[in-house]
């Protein structure tokens, strides 16, 4: 005789088998009570279970109706899987780091070009004498050139990331 | 609203697709259809029909609210049972199920009254063994033996590996049988 297919069995009853493994256990049952008697448990548990019926429940109408009650009532969100950011999220961030630099060096032309440290007195004159040079800011100065260097280097890095992590996301949502 | 009849050929696909665009009506007609297996999960699961059709409904919700994040290319029903077994844990979480009269008191109009009563102490008893399980267990042996899934599907259905599905069954049977022991002999 063959040996047992113990291991076999559930997934013959659950006809979870190739045809070639069921043969070969079809074929091992015939000459093997033990086997027979450990699938007729097996049966006898799923003719068991069947007993525990569903009782009658609500007809599908009026449980489509209650469910309709239970929608929300905003339309549905748009598709967006987990971890990804809205669209204009993507384009948004960079534009506006880009905006920001833009209009702070266009300030500091601005500043630079309109005032000198000759017509400025006092505090403001102070406070422009330690970054705008007399010259404007095309003449380069120590502590502006240092200060757009980090805005610079600033801005580059923020953006390097933001596209990083978006190619990331949409990596994981391809 | 009225179910379309089953000569309609409007596949699930179609109706998801309707459905996705904000469609309700659309979406009701996927709920007429899958609503007695749906219920049929979720009734095994809680042993009690009031909180069964309770998390149900909860369970469509959930889908007509993440209807956008389903990808077209997974089978629709396996996505469909892993929120409504989740529905039911969560509900099960929340209230403890009350016995179920209905289904007790339900009388099998073929049989006589001792019969019927033997009939309702059976599945009572099949229901306290099913209850017994762990969550992990009775979802698996559920799928299988209730809504009678294939093991790959099971396995989709609750993202494990087609082992973890085929362990959990046996022991699920395992300790069924120990607790189900008189039943099987009467058998």
């Amino acid at each position: 005789m063959s040996p047992h297919v113990s291991e076999l069995l559930a997934a013959y009853h659950d006809g979870e088998l190739s045809l070639k493994r069921q043969q070969q256990v079809e074929s091992h049952l015939q000459d093997c009570p033990a086997c027979r008697a450990e699938l007729e448990e097996l049966e006898g548990l799923t003719s068991a279970l069947k007993a525990y019926i569903v009782p009658d429940s609500t007809p599908p109408e009026r449980f489509a109706a209650q469910v309709q009650l239970r929608l929300p009532h905003a339309t549905l969100a748009p598709a967006r899987s987990k971890g990804e950011l809205p669209a204009h999220w993507a384009l948004g961030v960079p534009l506006a780091l880009i905006i920001a630099w833009t209009a702070l060096q266009a300030a500091l032309w601005v500043i630079s070009a309109t005032l000198s440290v000759d017509n400025l007195t006092g505090q403001r004159a102070a406070f422009f004498n330690s970054w705008i040079p007399a010259g404007g800011l095309l003449s380069i100065n120590g502590n502006l050139l240092v200060i757009n260097i980090i805005l610079f280097a600033g801005t580059t890095i923020l953006w390097s990331a933001w596209m990083a992590l978006w190619l990331v996301w949409k990596e994981k949502e391809e | 609203m009225t179910c379309l009849p089953e000569t309609i050929e409007v596949n699930d696909r179609d109706l998801i697709a309707c459905a996705q665009q904000g469609d309700r009506q659309a979406f009701s007609e996927l709920v007429c259809r899958h609503q007695e297996k749906i219920v049929s999960l979720t009734y095994h699961m809680c042993g009690d029909l009031r909180l069964a059709e309770d998390a149900a409904q909860e369970a469509f919700v959930r889908v007509w609210q993440n209807l956008n994040s389903y990808k077209p290319q997974y089978a629709f029903r396996s996505w469909l049972y892993r929120i409504a077994a989740n529905a039911a844990l969560d509900s099960l979480r929340r209230e403890r199920p009350t016995a179920d009269l209905d289904s007790l008191s339900r009388a099998d109009p073929g049989s006589g009254p001792e019969q019927s009563v033997e009939k309702n102490q059976r599945a009572a008893h099949v229901r306290r063994a099913i209850a017994h399980l762990s969550p992990a267990l009775r979802v698996v042996l559920i799928l299988r033996e209730y809504q009678e899934l294939t093991y790959q599907e099971i396995a989709d259905a609750l993202d494990i590996p087609v082992g973890t599905v085929m362990s959990r069954l046996n022991s699920a049977r395992v300790q069924l049988r120990h607790e189900l022991l008189v039943l099987l002999e009467e058998i």
